[in-house]
């Protein structure tokens, strides 16, 4: 029994493997009209309606599959787009922060050629700004190696910045002329009456050009720009012709006149700027050391009050 | 099916028949549009070596020409060469049932990742012996490769289905047959507990 049901199956095996073997022989043997073909491609016919029923009826389910599947790779896809995003985004960035300090230094490079020949440019990053509202000082990255010096004026592509007021090894602490400390002999674009340019007290974006002559001619959107001379003993310590500002407004106080003035560099937004060092036995360097011998405390007079330090000091410098 | 037929064998072989159709237009319409991992599960060598696994050899070679035939007329392949792929599957799987009758939880993957892979390597070698002219190259084996990893992630699902399906027509249900060689080897034996 059990030797006839060996038999019978491995009989079974032989039939069905030499029954593949003939179709395949016979099926590769022959041509794509032979008998085989013929019967493979009507086989194919009479299925097809049962086919294209199946495939509606299982269309439900194999668009249910593709959904996950395309949830899937839409999620893969979005990640890669948020990644994308945020590549570009950083390189805006960056292309924004060379636009900006390109821009600086191609204005640096106009200033250069125009007006501070006496001077040698050193270029600069401002590598740290004061924390506060008033921005007042920022810090820079040439320092005495570079030629820096005490009392060095600053300016970049839009005009004056400040002074330095203190130099070490690796940098520079420079006050910019919103600071309280500073004064700035200057005058207005189209006159030669000259004053001295204050901060605003209380507004930082603003500056006070005073002690110009009662009449002066002054009218809003003038420029406003250093003077260059020695006028009084507020030497200016800066080549002539850096612009400052814009007058904004023009006030009558008693034998003088004021004007308002909008500053022309943009203080909160430093990047590069330019220190105008000079060497010793220059004139520049003249300048500087004059101003350092002047007496200290510069500090922006009230209203009132600014015009008798202004006197003191002149009267000093005369007597 | 209507009705029960008197001989229980044909019933299982028509339960077989109509599973096995209904399967091959599954595959054809769903699991062949449907690729995973940049492949598309094959469900063919699946169901011939489970049939195989649970009716034994004999069943299993007829099943495994059959969808064979099937596959190859459908899909308008050479025909014969599908058929004598899985004729060996349904044979294979069935002499393993009938001469190891393995019961251990993982056998059905275990047993359906090498049909896959027989299936995907001979059908290979069976097409460059017909002359085919393509290279033996590393795409190819990358097919192969997650061809049976995919498979194998489908074999458990496909043996619970194929279980499910041929339940109760099954000439020696393996259920009933595991409680037997338990109870013969004395462990589980009511007069070994007294």
């Amino acid at each position: 029994m059990h030797d006839k049901t060996v038999r019978r199956r491995r009989a079974l095996l032989g039939l069905l493997v030499v029954l593949s073997l003939l179709l395949l022989t016979a099926y590769f043997g022959e041509s794509g009209g032979g008998r085989l073909h013929g019967v493979q491609r009507d086989f194919l016919t009479a299925i097809s309606p049962i086919q294209d029923g199946a495939n509606k009826a299982l269309k439900p389910v194999r668009d249910a599959i593709d959904w996950f599947g395309e949830t899937l790779h839409a999620k893969g896809q979005r990640d890669a787009a948020v990644r994308a995003e945020d590549k570009l985004r950083r390189e805006k960035v960056e292309d924004q922060q060379e636009k900006r300090e390109l821009h600086q230094l191609l204005a640096l490079y106009k200033l250069n050629r125009l007006n501070v020949g006496d001077y040698h440019p050193v270029a600069a990053t401002v590598i740290d700004k004061s924390p506060n509202i008033w921005y007042s000082t920022v810090t820079i990255d040439a320092g005495s190696p570079q030629g820096v010096r005490v009392n060095d004026p600053v300016v970049n592509g839009e005009g004056l910045i400040g002074r330095v007021v203190a130099v070490e090894a690796d940098g520079a602490q420079v006050d910019l002329i919103t600071d309280s400390s500073m004064g700035v002999s200057a005058r207005i674009g189209t006159s030669n009456a000259t004053g001295l340019v204050y901060p605003k007290v209380g507004d930082p974006n603003d500056l006070l050009l005073q002690y110009l002559p009662a009449n002066t001619p002054a009218s809003k959107g003038e420029l406003v720009v250093t003077s260059g001379t020695v006028a009084t003993s507020h030497e200016s310590l800066y080549p002539p012709g850096i612009l400052i500002g814009e007058v904004t407004s023009v006030n009558e106080e008693g034998g003088y006149e004021s004007v308002n003035v909008r500053p022309a560099a943009n203080l909160h937004n430093l990047d590069v700027v330019e220190v105008l060092t000079s060497h010793s036995g220059s004139r520049p360097a003249q300048l500087s050391a004059l101003s350092a011998s002047l007496p200290a405390g510069q500090s922006p007079p009230t209203q009132t009050a600014g015009g008798e330090q202004l006197a003191s000091v002149g009267s000093t410098g005369e007597g | 099916m209507g009705g029960s037929p008197a001989n229980p064998q044909t019933a299982l072989l028509l339960r077989v028949a109509a599973f096995a159709a209904a399967l091959v237009f599954f595959q054809i319409g769903v699991v062949s549009e449907v690729p995973v991992f940049g492949v598309n599960a094959d469900l063919s060598p699946l169901l011939v070596a489970f049939v195989g696994l649970l009716c034994g050899s004999s069943i299993g070679a007829v099943t495994g020409f059959a969808v064979g035939l099937l596959v190859d007329l459908t899909l308008l392949q050479t025909l014969g060469l599908t058929s004598l792929i899985l004729t060996m599957i349904g044979y294979w799987a069935g002499r393993l049932r009938e001469l190891r009758d393995p019961q251990g939880a993982l056998a059905p993957l275990v047993i359906g990742t090498g049909a896959a892979a027989v299936s995907l390597v001979g059908y290979s070698l069976m097409e460059f012996m017909l002359g085919v002219d393509a290279p033996v190259s590393f795409e190819l084996l990358r097919q192969i490769v997650l061809g049976t990893v995919v498979d194998a992630i489908a074999a458990l699902p496909m043996w619970l289905l194929v279980r499910r399906v041929l339940a109760g027509s099954l000439p020696e249900d393996p259920r009933r047959r595991r409680g037997r060689r338990a109870y013969t080897t004395g462990g589980l034996s009511p007069l070994s507990k007294a």
